[in-house]
Order: structure tokens, then sequence, then C-alpha cells
């Protein structure tokens, strides 16, 4: 069963089309992955890897990114991988064809909600078990499917955190490092006035004493 | 500021063609031109700060949860709104020093320590004592009122004599600790949940998107900023302290004061002071006109003796009174029909407002359709850090880089972005952007603001189709009408149908693409209601028309030969609540008989012989609370009920409506409803079904509304839940709800010169944007009990007064209501009595602004939400009293008091020109059969109906001219529409009845009604200063007011 599925912009995170299939069994917790969607959207970049699949309790979020676009859906741990994949590859396609142009343009959230009726068919065809149509459509792309990352959502959501806390740290370090390198400064000039002042002394007290004693 | 060019490229333009319709999608795309910048992560890091963060989401209270959490929603169903606790004990009927549930709290603690307003006067009060009364002092009597009978009184000379004069309020202060649910002290503290949106951690940085575009629709009329004001020195004054360093006398000069009212949409005379050629000095600041008594009193103070002033209806619709504020400030101020308030003057301390005994309200039109509406669309909504309040015109700007706000006066950095203005394209005027030039404004919401993506428009049609109903013939008009507007329907290639019917049992259709025809499906099971199919009843509009099409031609004749009497109105409406609570939407319920089946089964309350004999009216509280605990479940997955209630029988509305009142739908009622014998109610059922189908709709709203710290809101009134102590939740808003809060003063407003209130109201529309809406005023307070009387708004006092008796006669009992509100009269004029006149004259007084409150007050007494004594059918009864709560005032005064105009004798003299049409003017007559006469034909216009009555001896060239009839006994004995004749009378005639009904969102019928005719009665009880059997006339009720002051 997918549950949610979501289209972002990839630079920024700003979510353009989503479809939510609720009912009484899962609207329980929907929130709190769809809170998760939103984080993980963000922290995804084009440095992340193309196709992913997360486990998140038991559920699975699942994305593709392809030409800027994400495309991430949430559905049941045991919903096959395959099926999840060749979803999302046909609703970026369509989305690319119909969208692809504008997505960089746009600047309000869901601007492209209407895609959410194509979406709810595709999914309705991919998720009716009895179609037998999906599995064979599929079935091709299987080599693929065996590359697919699969990590946890909530390493991939920390890592960012991680990351900044490292960063954090490191500029930490450095401003301390800097801090003890102008104090190192300021001391050595002082103790280098302290030398020179004392020769000084030093000198003023031979000239006064040639001065008044030895004359 | 080497920021300064990268603005350049991030900006947007200005895509703002001044075009009425409010979605062109168009616009809204901004275009950022060039490459998204990611350079300046300083502005958008800003509001990261003010973020709730992600741990405590579930902590607060999500503006539009979808998720289903019984337990704590069914905690709450007795909202606040409705938590006013039944008064202890009636004896005392008084709103003030009765029952705490009326909102006079008692002054707490040490109150009294502000009677002596002499110690508190106000800066601008010393302001406008030192300045001469010269060229700003109006001429004393302009309008031609003997002047000299009430002598002007020196403010100085009173205000002495107050504490004596005016004793505190009655009211004890023990009472207070069963004050009723007062929010807490704000607005301010609670984070405001369209935000809880918790997980934007990380949006900073990262959002390129520093889009920051304005799409105006005000034609650039308000931008380039009104001469004078900011003279170019940028840390100008804010605009809250300007009164104070004005340039003395010019903004307050009458002349220029009636120039700057912003929203004359009407004629101009009809803003200014009834009667004069000029407007009066009430525009002026009170206190300056108090400052110069010796010459004149302020219009809205000249006492007017009520008992020998009898024409005391103006001529012309009665103009909301205008705030005596600055110029400046007055010119921004909110439009009086979105937003209004009781008191223009707010009073500094709770103890000045007891003792003025008026109430202190806001009475609101959110939603209203406007003609033009500045939308921002800006990746940060600037708003309070504190309380959450948008930047409005009434912040005032320190200096370049912080504002301050006008609600709780915390100092608030101005965010990088807000200081490019994309109106002017100039950087570095944040005063001048759109968000600080208007009072009403709307936003397009970043994603911050959803739970959820934004839902598609659902749309579900219940439908009765029992015996009863087919018998009305109401399915064939609601079928042909939605086919005629089923393109018309708001909403994107989204929007979802579907159709549920019901009598005994629950039909569903399946009308799923691919089918040939519809397919019923019928559940007989009506105790464990289920969805049949549940993926293939709500239907894709745009993919499924021709099936929709197909099942609305054939639906009237399906029924045709039904046998089936029962309704099981609860098991469909739960059915109803199952399909569309995965995505909320607009449930549409039409109902002809007393449901008898299955749950929320009722029984016929109502005795008709009772009806007119009974002392108190029975029966006004809902019989089960099935239907609010359906429509508490509804609110929470953002479904609204609209009832539509077409019956000849009692159907028991009282019960009924609760299904739309929680969920914040609206009812519709047809009383004795038929298509044949009623062809009337066919036509108001037609034109009523048109607007309701086509109308703007907004989706899973909610409605805050903040006001300045020291004030609290703490009643609400309209159809709507109250989810948290002041968050309104509104599953769906239309354009034609009104609202109306109470609120009370809880701190004294001693250093303020001004208070603020802001409404906002997000929602998501149509086409599945997210909006916000910000509506904001601004209103002086002062420190007089005159000046509060002179700033007293009675049509809004009237307004919130039925408000306040709808609530009270549920609560209590019907003639507890009626006491009440003579005694608000009593006690508001008694008051001005006692504290305002220093000479005592005989006769009832009355300040000028207050000349009508006795007469609104009759009228409510006589409204059919009120009435005693003549015969009143419940459904009708309750019907009224939703209709108080539910119209925006404007259209609840045409029900409280119809107008009358003569009209036949219509000329064009002072007529409207109105897009190539001319629609005269005729006056406004009293309500009274001695301004009839036999020789004329008499239009009344009572709101939801209009009566034309003829007079026996009408001029025959009227009967002809305009009805095509050729004599007084050939005039139809029903007739229900003006022939269309190519008469000048008739075309005038014609034109005047449309352009009354174009004004509001209903369509009132016309009856045109001879002296024999049955609705004579109806049209005769609308007559409202005569006497009748049970009900004193006018002048009686005069009296009757004046024997109980004296007392």
């Amino acid at each position: 069963m997918i549950f949610l599925t979501v289209i972002a912009r990839l630079a920024d995170g700003l979510p353009l089309a989503a479809s939510i299939q609720e009912d009484e069994q899962s609207g329980r917790d929907l929130q709190h992955y769809q809170s998760q969607a939103k984080q993980l959207l963000r922290k995804l970049d084009a440095q992340s890897p193309d196709r992913c699949m997360l486990e998140a309790g038991n559920m699975n979020f699942c994305y593709f990114i392809s030409q800027g676009v994400c495309c991430l859906c949430l559905c049941d741990a045991s919903f096959p991988k395959k099926v999840a994949f060749g979803y999302l590859e046909d609703l970026q396609n369509e989305f690319c064809e119909q969208y692809g142009k504008r997505v960089p343009e746009v600047t309000r959230p869901y601007s492209f909600i209407e895609f959410d009726t194509y979406m709810q068919k595709t999914k309705k065809s991919y998720v009716d078990s009895r179609a037998q149509r999906n599995l064979s459509s599929v079935s091709t792309e299987l080599q693929d499917i065996q590359r697919i990352m699969v990590a946890n959502i909530e390493e991939v959501l920390q890592r960012g955190e991680a990351l900044s806390a490292l960063d954090t740290k490191a500029s930490n370090l450095r401003s301390q490092a800097e801090k003890y390198r102008s104090d190192a400064r300021f001391l050595n000039t002082r103790s280098t006035y302290a030398k020179v002042a004392a020769v000084v002394l030093v000198f003023v007290t031979l000239i006064i004493y040639v001065r008044f004693w030895w004359l | 500021m080497n920021h300064q060019p990268a603005y350049n490229p991030m900006q947007a333009k200005v895509l703002g063609p001044p075009g009425p319709p409010l979605y062109a999608s168009g616009p809204y795309q901004p275009v950022p031109p060039g490459p998204q910048s990611g350079s300046y992560p300083v502005a958008p890091a800003q509001p990261l700060l003010t973020r709730p963060q992600i741990g405590v989401l579930p902590s607060h209270t999500p503006p539009q949860s979808a998720s289903p959490v019984p337990g704590p929603r069914l905690a709450q169903t007795t909202p606040p709104a409705q938590a006013t606790p039944p008064p202890p004990a009636v004896t005392s009927t008084s709103y003030y020093t009765g029952p705490p549930a009326w909102q006079y709290a008692a002054p707490r603690g040490p109150a009294p320590n502000h009677v002596n307003p002499a110690v508190a006067a106000p800066p601008h009060m010393s302001h406008g004592s030192a300045q001469p009364p010269g060229p700003g002092a109006p001429p004393t009597s302009i309008h031609g009122y003997p002047q000299p009978a009430p002598p002007p009184m020196p403010l100085h000379t009173y205000q002495p004599n107050r504490p004596a004069y005016g004793p505190p309020p009655t009211a004890p202060p023990t009472m207070k600790p069963a004050a009723p649910p007062a929010g807490p002290p704000g607005t301010t503290g609670t984070p405001p949940p369209p935000k809880v949106d918790g997980d934007v951690a990380g949006n900073g940085p990262q959002a390129p998107n520093s889009y920051n575009h304005v799409d105006t629709r005000m034609a650039g009329a308000a931008q380039p900023g009104p001469p004078g004001r900011h003279l170019g020195h940028y840390p100008s004054l804010p605009p809250g302290y300007q009164n104070t360093s004005a340039p003395p006398p010019a903004p307050l000069h009458p002349a220029l004061q009636a120039a700057t009212q912003p929203y004359t949409q009407g004629p101009q005379p009809y803003q200014q002071q009834p009667g004069g050629p000029g407007p009066g000095p009430a525009q002026l600041s009170p206190s300056m006109a108090a400052m110069s008594l010796q010459s004149s009193t302020p219009e809205a103070l000249r006492v007017v003796n009520l008992l020998q002033e009898r024409n005391l209806l103006p001529s012309a619709p009665v103009p909301a009174p205008t705030p005596c504020l600055t110029q400046d400030l007055q010119k921004l101020n909110c439009s009086p029909e979105v937003f209004r308030c009781t008191l223009t003057s707010i009073p500094q301390t709770q103890s000045l407002l007891n003792k003025a005994k008026l109430p202190l309200g806001l009475l609101l039109h959110p939603f209203k359709d406007l003609s033009q509406l500045p939308v921002v669309t800006s990746s940060t909504i600037v708003r309070c850090r504190s309380c959450r309040t948008y930047i409005n015109p009434f912040v005032s700007f320190l200096d370049q880089r912080r504002w301050k706000c006008n609600l709780c006066y915390r100092v608030n950095d101005v965010p990088e972005e807000f200081m490019y203005n994309p109106v002017s394209r100039s950087y570095g005027e944040p005063h001048k952007r759109p968000e600080v030039q208007n009072a009403t404004i709307e936003f397009i919401a970043p994603s911050e603001y959803m739970l959820r993506p934004p839902q598609p428009a659902v749309y579900l049609f219940v439908l009765d189709v029992s015996h009863n109903a087919v018998e009305t013939g109401y399915l064939s008009v609601f079928c042909q009408s939605l086919l005629d507007n089923i393109n018309a329907l708001p909403g994107d290639s989204r929007t979802k149908v579907g159709f549920i019917t019901f009598d005994s049992t629950i039909h569903f259709y399946n009308l799923q693409e691919g089918l040939s025809q519809p397919q019923m499906l019928i559940v007989s099971d009506i105790e464990d209601i289920f969805l049949p199919t549940p993926d293939s009843l709500l239907v894709n509009l745009n993919e499924c028309k021709e099936l929709v099409q197909d099942l609305l031609k054939s639906l009237p004749n399906l029924f045709e030969k039904t046998m089936e009497t029962q309704s099981a109105l609860g098991s469909a409406l739960q059915a109803a609540f199952k399909l569309l609570s995965p995505t909320g939407g607009r449930m549409s319920v039409f109902q002809t008989q007393l449901p008898n089946l299955g749950v929320g089964a009722l029984q016929s309350r109502e005795d008709p012989n009772q009806r007119a004999s009974a002392k108190d009216v029975q029966h006004l509280s809902p019989a089960t609370d099935f239907y609010k605990k359906l429509a508490l479940d509804c609110s929470g997955q953002q479904v609204a009920v609209d009832l539509f209630l077409l019956s000849a029988q009692y159907c028991d509305l009282a019960s009924l409506g609760c299904i739309s009142r929680f969920s914040a739908g609206s009812v519709y009622y047809y009383p004795s409803y038929h298509h044949q014998h009623n062809p009337a109610q066919v036509e108001r059922f037609q034109r009523d079904l048109k607007r309701y189908l086509t109308r703007k709709i907004g989706f899973e709203a909610v409605m805050r509304i903040r006001c300045t710290k020291g004030l609290s809101i703490h009643t609400f009134h309209g159809n709507f839940f109250v989810r948290s102590t002041d968050l309104l939740s509104l599953p769906n808003v239309n354009p034609d709800a009104g609202f109306a809060v109470q609120m009370s003063i809880e701190e004294n407003l001693d250093d303020m010169q001004v208070v603020s209130f802001q409404a906002a109201l997000l929602y998501t529309s149509s086409k599945g944007e997210r909006r916000i809406r910000v509506h904001t005023m601004c209103l002086p307070v002062v420190s007089s009990l005159s000046d509060v009387f002179a700033g007293a708004d009675v049509q809004a006092v009237t307004g919130l007064l039925a408000c306040m008796a709808v609530d009270r006669s549920v609560t209590s009992s019907l003639s507890d209501a009626r006491d009440a509100m003579t005694n608000a009269a009593i006690d508001s004029l008694s008051s001005y009595r006692q504290s305002v006149l220093t000479i005592q004259q005989p006769g009832l007084l009355a300040p000028a602004c207050l000349r009508l409150f006795p007469l609104y007050i009759l009228a409510l007494l006589k409204q059919k939400a009120f009435r005693t004594g003549t015969s009143t059918r419940l459904d009708e009864r309750v019907f009224a009293m939703y209709q108080l709560k539910y119209q925006p005032l404007a259209f609840a005064m045409l029900m409280i008091h119809p107008a009358l105009y003569r009209v036949d004798d219509l000329s064009d003299e002072g007529a409207l020109n109105i897009s190539e049409r001319t629609v005269p003017q005729p006056r406004v007559l009293q309500l009274s059969v001695e301004k009839l006469s036999r020789e004329g034909a008499f239009l009344m216009d009572a709101g939801l109906v209009m009566y034309l009555w003829i007079g026996r001896n009408c001029h025959q060239n009227f009967l002809s001219q305009v009805l095509g009839v050729s004599s007084y006994a050939a005039v139809p004995e029903k007739l229900c529409f003006l022939p269309e004749l190519d008469t000048a009378e008739s075309q005038r005639t014609r034109a005047l009845v449309s352009w009354l009904r174009d004004q509001r969102p209903f369509f009132p019928s016309l009856h045109i009604i001879r002296d024999e005719s049955q609705l004579k009665p109806h049209f005769l009880q609308n007559m409202i200063e005569d006497r009748t059997e049970s009900a004193l006339s006018y002048y009686e009720f005069l009296l009757h007011l004046q024997q109980q002051i004296s007392k």
C-alpha cells in the first residue's frame, strides 16, 4: 500500500504536488510521516543517491531523483520495492513531461497540486495486486532495482545534524585557535616591551649614575 | 550595504492587471528572473527563530488536524462560545447587573481608581486643549437643529461630578469569579497554530527562492503614498503617534475628514451625518470638539428628546460612524463593511465601559467578496515574534530595521527582504510595502502554513427522496440548478463530487469512469452504516462529468412513485461523513421532514395551539446532541454541512441546525416549499442555489482574532467551532458568513491612544492555494464617558445585542432575553442621563448617535426571533435566530428593521447610476401605517422578503404602467414578480427592486399584496412603530423606557 506521495523540487525541497491516501487505519500517524517526509526533502540535494529506500519503522520511504525533481513515496515495509520504484519512475516521467519546464520558476508550495489526479490513478493501478500488468512493466528494470541503496531514515535525518555539529565544532576550534594566536601575539609583544623597558631603565640609571656620581 | 544590488535580480515583477477576478491563476506565479541565488541567507534565517521546534508539534493544536483524535475533540464539545454557564437563578434580567453569562464583567480589584479621568487625560486631549478653537472648530448648527435647547456642556464641568452621578456599576465584584470563560489575556502567548507546522528547521540557508513579489490589484493607487504622509524624512513618526504632532487644525478640518473616507462606495452623502450639508462635528476628535464646547456640541452627542422628535429615521440607510482618528490613520483603516466595533471609541477602563452600559464587541464579515484586494506573495510573512500579529498599517517603525507591534508592543526586526518594496521597486522603505499600506490584505502562504497538501474542492450532496420530498418537487429544481451551474462550481481539475440519497435506506451512486450509466447502491442496514465502494462514490468532476449529468437528469424521475415516508437523516449524515472524512469538503443536505428513523430521530415538539398563547417559548434548544457531536466530528475532518430545509411541517430546526452551526455551514429554510403552490419560494430556492453553488469557497480554514494587550475576547457568535480559546475552526468559509465577538477590558488602557484589532483567516482556496486574509482595524481610546457615548455605533450595538439575546433565549428563556434587551436600552440611556447630561430636562433624552437605539430594540422585540403574542412557528423563530447570528450586520439590520419606500412616485432625482442603469433612491419611511396612504404603493424590504403593498385607491397610472393591470381589483391575488413593461415607471421600479436584491447574497422574494391578501398580516407585523395586540407602539415603548429611567 502506498500512503503518501510527494513530488518536490530538489534544490530547496519545495513541495510541488502531493497525494495522500487517508483511511481509518492509516490516518493514525501519517502526520508524523508527513513531517519526516518534509525534512527528508529538505535534506536531499544533488549529491544524494538517485534512488534510495529508507526504513522508517514498519514503513519505507522510497525516493527517486531525476531532472531536479524528487519523487518520494511512503509505503508498507512489505510493499514490493520494484513496484514502488516503478510507480515513482512513472510519476517522474509524466510530471517532467507536463510541468518540467516550469519547475525552477515556481515559488508557491504545491503549485502543481492538480497532478494529484494523475498520481491517484497511477497509484491505483500499481497498488492493485490483481493487475498483472504491473509486474511485467517493472520486471525489466529488475537489474537497476538490485542496486538500490537501503538506509535508515533516522541516519539520513541525523547525518545532516552530525555534519552540522561537526561543522560547529570545527568552527569553534578555529575561532579558539585564532583567539590563541592573537593572545600569543599580544603576550609576545608585551614581553618584548618589558625587555626593552628594562634595558632603557638600566641605561638611564647608568647615565644618571655616571652624571651625578662620577662628575 | 552591498546587498543592495543583489536584491534586484531576486525581485519579481509586479504582475497586477487590475482586474476583478480574485483567482486568475496567472498573476500568482511570480517569475523571478535569473537563477535563484542562494547567497543571502540572512533574510530567510530570521523566521527560524520564531518557529516552533519539531518536537513540540503534537502539543500544539493543529489548525486543521486531519488525524481523527476523538478523545480530545470530544472532550471539548462544549466550546467556550457555548460554554457560557446558564445564568444562575436569574432574578435580575439586566445584561449588566445580571448573571455573568452576559458580558459586563464587574471591575476587578481596585477598579474605582479610574473614575477621575481628569488625571488620566490622554495626551491628545491636552493637545486639543492647547489648540485654539479656531478654524478647526466647526460652526455650531449646520444642521438647523434648535441648538440652544441642550446647552453645551463643558467637559470639565461634569467630570468632577461624575463619581457622584455615576456610581460604579451595580454588579458587585463578587460576581466576578463566576465570570465567563474569558480567554487567557492573550492571544498573545499562544503560538498560533497556522505556524504549528514544526518541521521547518533547516529551511533557512538553503532556501534560495527568496522570492519577493507583490501582486497588487490596487492599480497602484495606494502605493505611491498619500501626499503629506511621511514627508520624505525616513524614520518618520509612526502612524500611531502622528496625532500628537500633526499640523494642528488642518487634519481635523471637517471637509478633509470627509474627503478621506476611504471606503466611500455608496454615494458620498451616506458617509456624512444625516441631515447636514457638511459633515457634522462628530467626525472630529471628540476631545477636540469637547474642548470647543463653548461653541458647539458634537453632532453625535447632540441631545435628542425622543418623545418630541418624531422623524428620527434618516432618509437614507444609516452609515457606520467614523472613528475619531487622525486623517492618516482613518485613511488606512479597515472598511466598516468588514470590521465594525460597537464602540468606535474604546473606553479606557472596564469601569468606564460598565458605566456606559453598552456592549463592547466586534462584528466581522471577514470573507466578504471584495472588488479590490492586494495579494502578496512572499517567502516570509512578517509577523510579531511574540504575539504573531501580522504586520499591518498601524505598527510603528522605530527605525529602518525595527518595528514595534501595535498589539503587544514588542520590538521586532524588519527582515532583510521586507526592505525591498516590490511595488515601487525601491529599497529601504519598509513602511511603503503593501502590507503596511493596506488594512485588508491577502498573503499566499508558504508551506509552513500547511499541515497537509491543500485539499481539493469536494462537494457531496445528500438528498431527501422520501415521499414528502418528492411531493414538494424540489428535486427537479435542484438537479436543474446543478446541471446549469456544474461548470461554475469553484474548483480546479481535482474537484470531486458525490451524491447520496436517502429515505428509510441510504442510496449511494457509483459514478466511476468507464461505467455506461450511474450505478445505484442501496444500503438498508442503517444501524451500522458502511460505504459499499469507497473509491468510486466521490468522483472527479472533470472526468466523470457525463455520468454526473446523466444522474442529475434521471434523479427526479427515479423516485417519482416512491411511497416511502420515513427519513433516516442521521444515518445518511454518518455515511456522508465517512465518505468525506479522508479529504474534507462540503456536504449539502436537503431535508424536507422530521427525521424519524435510525440514529438522530426526532419527535415533534411543537404544539401549534401554544404558539401564540404561551408566555414563554419552549424547545429552542436541541432535543438531542447527536447532531452537535456529528458536527464536531465533521469539523475535525474539515467537513462543513450546509442544511437546506424545505418543509411545510415542523422539522425541529433547533436540533437539526446544530449540524451546520458547529461545522461552520449555513442554514437555508424554505417554509411551505411547493413547486406549484408556492412559486415565490421556488424562485428563491433557485436563486439561492445558484449563488450557493457558484460563490467563492475556502476550505480547511481557521480564523483568529487578536486585539491589543489589555482587551480580551471572550464570546464568539456565528457558525464555527472554537478549537482552542480563540481559534475558530471553519471547515468551510463562505463569503456570506458574518461573525461577532464580545470583548472586555482586562487591563486599563491608560497610556494608549489607539488600540487595534486584527482578524486573520487562513484558508485553502478552491484552486488549492493556501491563503491568509488579514484585516486590521484601529480605534481610538477615550477616557470620558461622553466620548464613549459619542462613538457608539447603534447598528453594531443592536446587532451584537441580538446575538447575545439569541444565546440568552437558548440558555435561559425568551422572556428573559426580551427583558434583557429592554434593560439594555434603559440602562444605557439612564446612564447617559445621569452621567453625561449636566442639566436635567424632562423627556427621554438620548445622544444623537443613539437616537435610533430604542427603535431598534423595539424592532428586535417584534422580530420573528423574539416576538411573543403572535403566532410564530417554532422553526421560523429558530431560523430567524440563526439569521441574526449568522448574517453580516448590514443584512441582519434589514431583518431587524425593514426599510419602507414609497414607489408609486419614483423619480430620477438623486438616482444612482450603476453601469448604465438608473436606480431611483426613494426616501426611507418610518415603519408606521400612518405613512401608508391608499393612493400610493409601498415597497417594504425586510431582508429575506419584500412586500409591495398596493393601496386601494392607487393611481391608475401605477397600476397600468408598472403592474400592467387595468384596475385595483384586477391585481392578481398571488403575484410575486413585476411584469417587464416597457414604460419608464416599470423600469424604475424594477431597477430599484433588482438593485436592492443585488446588494445581498441571498434572494429576497417579492410579494405584491393588496388589502385582502393573506400576506397582509405579515406586512403589517413589520410595522414596528405601530401598536399590535400584544406589543407596545413605539411611543408607548418610549414612555415605558422613560418611566423606567426616571424610577
